[in-house]
């Protein structure tokens, strides 16, 4: 009893301090790395052009420099020996609601897309140290499934102990969520509003567009008439909810979509040509196996689980083949966590795919590298180890596709974020009560 | 009074572990695999036989005779290894978690359950089942749902059977005792209902058992003045009114059945645990999440441990690791430990949980043991359950590769000697949909 005392005692002061930390940390940012970096001795997973045994990777200024048996590396580089470990790219996140706290949903009216993720994004939330350790670099932060139509996304890189605006992904293109199905109209219906239907969730995501069909319509008016030399043009007043939506019919905001039923992707896609915007994919999409054509046709991706099912009506027929028959119809698929813990374990999840419908493993690491960035839209960026691409690696404690494979070290931008042989929290930018 | 209960127990278990329609089967012989017996080591080219329901016979290829009648099944190349059991699930009591019409997991209005028996509600054919032992999970624990301090009892089923009944291996198994500190009302800050504190839940707990040995005591006195009153042939006294909830806790204070002691932090383990020594109850830790500065004290408890789920978040000025690391920390103190989905519809995942655990210091045997033969022992079907030993129960999984990877596919699973069909919803689905 005696030494559990103490503990609690050492843990009152760690918490102390940790209090002290939230309020004082002026967490630094590494140096932009200009250090040179090679990853030596590795199984490197390329995800685009195989794997290479033995292989090297150079790193220079944050980028990939070089990949394979020989890298043009100076000898002043920092050597990283990866014998016996297995690199790839850092995982990325197509579908996470981390570091939002309680914020995820505004839900007080069933349209709000002037929400930002990027304003309630909390940089300080472990929860993306802890997806950080599960290897995961690149997150696509999306508002709730409360509203048809919900806030702007934001996408975080996991430097975690970097700083605020050091997470936030450079040239990320803007992400907004929709959502279907049972959520908005539980949410509304529960309080008697609209929509309580599936008829009523649909209606009003028609009457928002159309509202910002007018809307983008007097912009587009007054602009011609600026245009054409029209001295008394008065512009129209500004509106955050409508000027979103417009960016939406625009083409500016790449559309995610909350849906689970095959019925309602069919109704989402008539939706989209009748406004005429793209979707980039639709998210859960358990249903996909039903009507995989329908998607590859509109070239819409779809992030899902591996295997998750009936923790609701519309998640009833959930299979875990989904993401295989769907990607063999041609379908972008990607795995994603929806959750702070699956995030942890994207790898493992990942894998089941070559389990459920065998995928290979090129095609299952893919569900949680360049597909998903594909789907947030940075796949020229990130999402396999190419020269050029951003230095975002995770080295494997073992064959990375299996229930018992740990991050040894995550890289960002060629910094090591990650490292599980340190002591404390494993993060060498990071140091609670400094 | 302790044999007749005994001999009752005794032939329960013959006649549930036997299986009721393979009388006329013939014996099956699994041969060419690798046998992963879990007692008694690996044996490379193995043979199994299963007649009767039973484990017939096992071992080398060269030292086992098969029966002249024997269905033989060539499994060269892969796995076998028991049927895995999975230590808490709410399996049969659940069908889609969001809908209540087909929920029956946990009675809220008072925290004091102990009658509750979830064999009256477990729905034998419910989708989730076939879905679950489809990965190999062929015996569950279904327990209540941990909302209340004493939600009711547990019982211990058989993923496969005629029906309900025989698929309800043995009832009542044991009881939790939830102090987690989320069983408190916490509503009740406005409707002022008690218990709305650790306190209160305490004292709660100690009341009931209270009451509980009260009326014990009042029934033996009752039963004592009873005898007297036909020695002496006078009027028999009027017998005391049952209350069921008294009642279902007598088996517990008397020691003959296991309290599931469910705590997180060490500081409810510690207040749950004296409670329990206070009323002499024989019980198994649940949980532990977030107790690791406190191993050693569990460890000289000497008690086993469910563990998890090790995705269990921990706690914000915790390393990422901290609870994927218990169960080896647990192993490495001596503690016996088993996992437990604590899920209905993801009860299938048992054993990647015990697969991760691998990737942060449990050896992978132990982490198989973890979920087969340890949990057997637990719950007291060791004699029947939990390794590939002749005599036991054939409940006999055949798989492509390691059974705790994600990898690995399930290819034949025998329950009671009896191959299971590896069908399910999911699969009619995806046969429907991959053909059109």
């Amino acid at each position: 009893m005696g030494r559990s005392t103490t503990i609690w005692m050492q843990r009152l002061l760690v918490l102390a301090l940790f209090s002290l930390a939230m309020r004082s940390a002026a967490q630094q940012a590494p140096a932009p790395a200009s250090n040179e970096v090679v990853i030596k001795n590795a199984v490197v997973m390329t995800v685009t052009h195989g794997n290479l045994k033995n292989a090297s990777v150079y790193i220079k200024n944050g980028k990939i420099a070089g990949v394979g048996e020989s890298v043009n590396a100076p000898a002043s580089a920092t050597v990283i020996d990866a014998a016996g470990k297995y690199l790839t790219p850092g995982i990325i996140d197509s579908h996470s609601h981390l570091a939002l706290d309680d914020d995820v949903n505004e839900a007080t009216s069933p349209v709000t897309p002037q929400m930002m993720m990027q304003d309630a994004f909390e940089y300080q939330d472990k929860a993306i140290y802890r997806a950080l350790a599960g290897g995961v670099t690149t997150s696509l932060l999306l508002h709730g499934s409360a509203n048809m139509i919900g806030g702007q996304a934001v996408v975080i890189k996991h430097k975690y102990g970097a700083g605020r605006d050091a997470m936030l992904f450079p040239g990320a293109p803007r992400s907004i969520k929709f959502a279907s199905g049972e959520n908005p109209k539980r949410v509304y219906g529960g309080r008697n509003e609209l929509p309580s239907t599936r008829m009523g969730n649909f209606a009003v995501q028609r009457d928002a567009l159309v509202q910002a069909q007018d809307y983008m319509r007097s912009w587009d008016d007054y602009h011609a008439k600026v245009q054409r030399g029209d001295k008394d043009a008065s512009a129209p007043k500004r509106d955050l909810k409508l000027e979103a939506l417009a960016d939406v019919l625009r083409g500016k905001l790449m559309v995610q979509i909350h849906c689970y039923r095959a019925d309602e992707f069919l109704t989402e896609i008539a939706m989209a040509k009748e406004f005429g915007y793209h979707i980039r994919a639709f998210h859960h999409a358990l249903e996909a196996y039903k009507v995989p054509e329908k998607l590859a046709a509109e070239n819409i991706g779809i992030a899902t689980f591996a295997d998750w099912w009936g923790y609701k009506q519309e998640a009833w027929d959930a299979i875990p083949w989904n993401a295989v028959l769907s990607m063999r119809k041609g379908v972008r698929v990607a795995i994603k966590s929806d959750s702070d813990d699956f995030a942890r374990r994207l790898n493992q999840e990942a894998a089941k795919t070559m389990r459920y419908g065998g995928a290979t493993e090129e095609e299952a690491l893919k569900m949680i590298t360049l597909n998903a960035a594909w789907i947030v839209g940075v796949d020229d960026k990130v999402g396999s180890i190419e020269v050029g691409k951003d230095a975002d690696l995770v080295l494997w404690d073992g064959y990375p596709l299996s229930s018992a494979a740990v991050p040894n070290k995550v890289l960002i931008d060629g910094d090591v974020y990650f490292d599980r042989s340190l002591p404390g929290y494993g993060m060498p930018h990071y140091t609670e009560g400094q | 009074m302790k044999k007749p209960l005994v001999a009752a127990a005794l032939l329960m278990w013959t006649l549930l572990f036997s299986p009721a329609t393979s009388a006329q089967q013939p014996p099956i012989a699994l041969t060419g695999g690798k046998l992963l017996t879990v007692s008694h080591g690996v044996i490379d080219n193995g043979v199994i036989v299963m007649e009767n329901g039973k484990i017939g016979a096992l071992g080398a290829a060269a030292s086992v005779k098969l029966p002249s009648n024997a269905k033989v099944i060539d499994v060269t190349g892969m796995t076998v290894y028991p049927g895995l059991i999975d230590s808490e699930t709410s399996l049969g009591l659940t069908e889609i978690s969001a809908e209540d019409s087909t929920n029956d997991r946990i009675e809220l209005s008072d925290e004091i359950m102990p009658h509750m028996h979830v064999y009256e509600a477990f729905h034998a054919e419910s989708e989730l089942i076939p879905v679950t032992r489809l990965n190999g999970i062929t015996n569950a624990i279904v327990a209540p749902d941990s909302a209340d301090t004493l939600p009711g009892q547990d019982s211990f089923v058989q993923l496969a059977g005629p029906s309900a009944a025989e698929m309800m291996l043995v009832r009542d198994i044991a009881m939790p005792l939830n102090f987690t500190g989320d069983q408190r009302r916490n509503e009740s800050r406005e409707k002022r209902k008690f218990p709305e504190t650790r306190m209160g839940m305490a004292a709660q707990l100690r009341q009931a058992f209270l009451d509980a040995q009260d009326y014990e005591q009042r029934a033996a006195e009752y039963d004592k003045k009873k005898a007297d009153a036909i020695r002496d042939k006078k009027p028999e006294p009027a017998a005391p009114k049952r209350d069921l909830k008294l009642e279902a806790l007598l088996p517990y204070l008397q020691g003959k059945k296991t309290i599931v002691l469910a705590a997180e932090s060490p500081s409810d383990l510690e207040t749950a645990v004296r409670l329990a020594r206070e009323f002499n109850l024989k019980f198994v830790l649940n949980h532990i999440s977030h107790s690791r500065p406190v191993l050693d004290y569990v460890a000289r408890l000497k008690v086993p441990v469910i563990v998890g789920p090790i995705y269990e978040t921990p706690k914000e000025y915790e390393r990422f690791d901290a609870v994927y690391s218990l169960p080896a920390e647990l192993n490495q103190r001596g503690v016996k430990i088993a996992f437990a989905s604590f899920d209905a519809h993801n009860s299938r995942n048992l054993p990647y949980q015990a697969g991760f655990a691998t990737g942060f210091g449990l050896p992978p045997d132990e982490a198989l043991k973890a979920i087969t033969l340890n949990a057997a022992e637990i719950w007291g079907v060791a004699g029947q359950l939990g390794s590939l030993d002749v005599g036991k129960t054939a409940n006999v999984v055949v798989a492509n590769g390691d059974p705790l990877d994600v990898k690995t596919d399930v290819q034949r699973v025998f329950i009671s000697g009896q191959e299971i069909p590896m069908t399910s919803r999911q699969t009619r689905l995806r046969d429907q949909y991959s053909t059109k």
